[in-house]
């Protein structure tokens, strides 16, 4: 077979190579990994009529559709257009003639126009979960059109309460719901429910004062997951009316250095979320000088260093008055290899704006 | 007497009310369920009109008006403890035919078991009439015309809600003078005659059947699925226990409060004396103990009337999802099962 | 409005070790219980619990209290001239009337002896009220016997069996108190007798099963019960058994409405 494609623009138009050479796996956005699902039925149009008529979750909740011809891609992208046009464009309010929030026309007709930030990944959240603090792929609608068109990367997953089942550790930016409580001791029983609910499935800051029988916390180590209210036969244990989020910085996978993430911001409001998140281009855009490069977000805060991240990302945000932000982050790496750090200079990368 | 009022002349007679009387009513906590985005309805005072839930049931009862989940009974320094002092106004409580039938259950157990009347409940329950609401039915774990709690006459105002304002029915004088000057309507209440739910109380007055029924195995199913938390009697309409607690104020010991603070039978230790062994040591043994005070031990006591009054709060508020219609279902086929049985020897 | 929950300040007169664990107040009240009635007993801050009456006299009742529990703990603290509050009494106590000019037997385990003690020592002064007592006492062991005077001295006037559990002791038994039940005469009172049993839960139900097993009838055995309470009056549910409340319908109750409660 004599095929002359350009893979990387491909890549780019969200169409993976495949092994088969001239094949190519379509990976379609679903920000936070809910739609309609009706939307099924392109999965099955798409994969029946250009693909081998299989369909695979994607890992980071695309739907992917394998065995797509190069010849047909044209044709996927034509179809695809009232797809990007309902999800991306309508329900995330994403504007499409933009990329990285400047101006390029999208040609509806052409797919995906990058790559870029990847697709938003959530766990069902408070829509459907017994545990979830936030609705999550409303946040995840939400943060879409902020990332999204752009070749800078980013993987957001996020998560509904502190158990993250969707490994909000283990991306660039985590976002977990987490929920400030209210103690409202007249309604208090002193059953100790919520003391054994913390004790089993969160970090012991609850205790029952035998003498007032009447519970005390430590709030400092309470992680937010809101287990005290859901074991109160009371509710004693309540939720506070705002929204709060924790944010687990540069968490990855890979073959050289993967790491779990660590706690950049605790209880920030969902403005400061999207705040910080607006900043992100004008991050990654500093660190590579501009030019997008394929590398993921927690390299480039590998480059900056943190201190320069955090100057750059917190810019012009306001913080609420609640939120706490980590003045340092030490991450610690999986040791494939020892000084894996420890090279000749010319391997070395670069931050910022390199003169000359 | 009857009238119709808007949702603004019911604001101004519920502010005039609130000159008199302290007045309670289903209350929309927004967020504070147990599961996130979820509300809270329960017993307040309401401002205004607009406070007032009346389309769905309140998720807690009317009982917590007059028998709060904390209360301090007495103040006590070294050498007295003296009995907490109440307030005086009166009350008005809005609440629907089987809240109020809830609290005559209550008042045989507070105001009349062994002779001794509470004190801390009287003083509180003779301030007390109530607004009945008229039932729109219910929701689908609702069983009060089963167990005769769907109908009232106690009652000083009867109402009905709806969006465009409530039609009201005055049968005590007293409140006659709130209503000045507004349209009159003819409007009597109405009573839910039928639940969607109909639940058919077993015949426990054998002894001996009584007797294989504690010790019969359906009660292990909840020994799994009973998490013991107590949040069904918390709701309950008519659950009256508690548990009294001394506390002493910051850090001299001579002088405080003792508390009385609902207690549940379902929460492992409700029976447990210092040093002892608990009698009803699984979940199966404190549903059964529920239960069958629910369905027969209150009705043997008392007389007249099961204790349950359908409203279906235990149910609705159950985080397991235990139905108490389907456990009474089951104790009724576990009583024809014994009874077979016996019949057989 | 009376308020039956309302505690009495009363001056405790003196203070008795009977056992390791066990200690017996003497308290000025002018409370007259009957025997086998109780009262609730309570220190400010530490709070309230039913104890049953174990002697009275003019002027003044006396409590055994076991030390368990965050309330008797504090309890041991008290000396002669503090103060402690009382309630009551209440309850039904046993039905003495009933016993006059029969053949009683007693059978008591551990400081079930209490709630029996007044009565004890009422019949001990009064030997003609019943016809015979007939008292079994066990107790786990050496350091569990309390009223060692008592004990000594209805030896003179009763017929006693003590015992314990499984250690041996001069002039004792050894065994539980049911071993023992089918040494009591019943065939000898004609009919005319009554039977207290009180102490630990198990203790009552082997001992009626054992009493049953020689014959003994059922509606002239009584039992004295201990549950959990925090009222006493009725209102808090704590020590509910089926229809029956323990504070208002017990803690005495005839072994034919005993046997059947199922906690």
């Amino acid at each position: 077979m004599n095929h002359d494609i350009n893979v990387k623009k491909m890549r780019l138009n969200c169409f993976r190579q495949s092994k088969v050479p001239g094949e190519f796996m379509l990976q379609m956005r679903v920000p936070g990994g809910m739609v309609d699902a009706k939307y099924l039925s392109y999965v099955e149009h798409i994969a029946n009529t250009w693909g081998d008529g299989n369909f695979h979750f994607g890992t980071r909740q695309t739907f992917d559709i394998t065995g797509i011809k190069y010849e047909n891609i044209p044709a996927v992208n034509a179809y695809l257009e009232q797809y990007i046009k309902e999800v991306d464009a309508e329900l995330c309010g994403v504007n499409m003639d933009t990329v990285a929030h400047e101006p390029q026309p999208w040609d509806p007709k052409a797919g995906y126009p990058t790559i870029g930030a990847r697709n938003i990944t959530a766990c069902v959240g408070n829509y459907h979960c017994i545990c979830g603090n936030c609705n999550t792929f409303e946040l995840a609608r939400k943060i879409e059109p902020i990332i999204f068109p752009s070749h800078y990367h980013i993987k957001i997953n996020i998560a509904g309460c502190p158990n993250d089942c969707n490994k909000a550790h283990l991306c660039d930016f985590g976002i977990i719901g987490v929920a400030r409580m209210t103690y409202h001791p007249e309604r208090c029983i002193g059953c100790g429910a919520c003391v054994r609910a913390c004790e089993h499935g969160a970090t012991r800051v609850l205790s029952l004062n035998e003498a007032t029988g009447k519970i005390e916390k430590d709030p400092c180590c309470c992680v937010g997951c809101g287990e005290c209210v859901k074991a109160c036969p009371a509710s004693a244990w309540t939720r506070q009316e705002t929204k709060f989020y924790r944010v687990i910085l540069g968490g990855r996978t890979g073959r050289q250095t993967p790491r779990t993430g660590k706690m950049f911001l605790n209880w920030a409001t969902e403005d400061v979320i999207l705040g910080v998140l607006k900043n992100w281009q004008k991050f990654s855009a500093w660190v590579m000088d501009y030019k997008p490069e394929y590398l993921h977000g927690g390299h480039l805060i590998d480059r900056a260093g943190y201190k320069k991240f955090k100057e750059i990302i917190l810019d012009g945000v306001k913080l609420n008055p609640e939120c706490l932000v980590a003045e340092d982050i030490f991450w610690h790496e999986t040791e494939y290899r020892s000084n894996f750090n420890v090279k000749p200079m010319a391997l070395h990368h670069s931050a910022g704006p390199q003169n000359g | 007497m009857g009238f119709s009022l808007t949702p603004a002349q019911a604001d101004a007679v519920l502010s005039a009310l609130k000159q008199d009387y302290r007045v309670y009513a289903p209350k929309r906590f927004p967020k504070q369920g147990r599961y996130s985005d979820t509300d809270v309805i329960r017993y307040a005072e309401v401002e205004r009109f607009s406070d007032i839930v009346w389309d769905v049931k309140s998720d807690y009862p009317a009982k917590e008006v007059i028998t709060p989940i904390q209360q301090a009974i007495f103040y006590f320094t070294e050498d007295e403890y003296r009995a907490s002092k109440a307030k005086t106004k009166p009350i008005l409580i809005l609440a629907r035919p089987c809240d109020i039938n809830a609290q005559h259950i209550q008042a045989k157990i507070y105001a009349g078991n062994g002779g001794y009347e509470d004190l801390y409940y009287k003083r509180v329950r003779d301030l007390v009439k109530f607004a009945m609401m008229e039932c729109n039915g219910g929701d689908d774990t609702c069983f009060c015309v089963s167990m005769g709690s769907n109908r009232t006459d106690d009652y000083s105002l009867a109402l009905k809600f709806s969006a465009d304002g409530v039609q009201v029915q005055v049968t005590d004088d007293a409140f006659a003078p709130y209503f000045a000057g507004m349209a009159e309507a003819d409007y009597a209440p109405a009573f839910v005659e039928e639940n969607q739910l109909k639940v058919t109380v077993p015949d426990l007055d054998d002894k001996a059947v009584r007797l294989a029924l504690k010790s019969h195995p359906m009660w292990k199913e909840f020994n799994s699925r009973c998490v013991s938390c107590g949040a069904c009697t918390v709701a309950c309409s008519t659950c009256t226990c508690f548990t009294t607690r001394d506390v002493i104020y910051g850090d001299n010991p001579e002088v405080g409060e003792r508390r009385r603070v609902s207690a549940s039978c379902q929460i492992a230790g409700f029976d447990q004396m210092a040093g002892q062994k608990e009698f009803r040591s699984t979940a199966g043994d404190r549903m059964r103990y529920k239960v069958l005070h629910k369905f027969h031990d209150y009705k043997a006591r008392f007389g007249e009337r099961h204790m349950c009054v359908g409203c279906g709060r235990c149910t609705h508020r159950c985080p397991e999802l235990i139905s108490i219609s389907a456990t009474v279902s089951k104790v009724s086929a576990a009583v024809e099962e014994i009874k077979a049985s016996m019949a057989q020897q | 409005m009376m308020n039956p929950v309302q505690p009495q300040a009363c001056t405790i007169l003196s203070v008795k070790k009977e056992s390791v664990h066990e200690w017996t107040f003497r308290v000025a009240t002018d409370a007259k219980p009957a025997h086998g009635q109780f009262m609730q007993l309570s220190i400010p801050m530490i709070g309230e619990a039913p104890i049953s009456v174990s002697a009275q006299g003019e002027g003044w009742l006396e409590f055994t209290i076991r030390s368990v529990g965050k309330v008797t703990n504090v309890i041991f603290e008290k000396q002669a001239g503090d103060t402690l509050f009382l309630r009551g009494p209440y309850g039904k106590g046993w039905p003495v009337e009933q016993f006059k000019g029969k053949h009683l037997v007693v059978i008591t385990g551990g400081t079930g002896l209490a709630p029996v003690r007044s009565m004890l020592n009422m019949l001990a002064d009064d030997p003609d009220y019943v016809k015979s007592v007939h008292l079994i006492s066990g107790f786990k062991n050496e350091e569990g016997i309390v009223f060692h005077n008592e004990l000594e001295a209805w030896k003179e006037k009763f017929s006693t069996i003590y015992a314990l559990d499984n250690d041996a002791k001069e002039g004792w038994r050894t065994g539980l108190v049911t071993t023992f039940v089918k040494e009591i005469p019943f065939d000898s009172f004609g009919g005319n007798y009554a039977v207290v049993v009180v102490g630990p839960p198990p203790m009552m139900k082997f001992t009626g099963l054992e009493l049953m097993k020689n014959g003994v009838d059922a509606e002239k055995v009584w039992m004295s019960f201990e549950r959990k309470m925090s009222c006493a009056v009725g209102k808090c549910g704590h020590c509910r058994i089926d229809e029956v409340y323990v504070c208002l319908d017990g803690p005495v109750f005839p072994y034919t409405v005993a046997r059947d409660l199922v906690d």
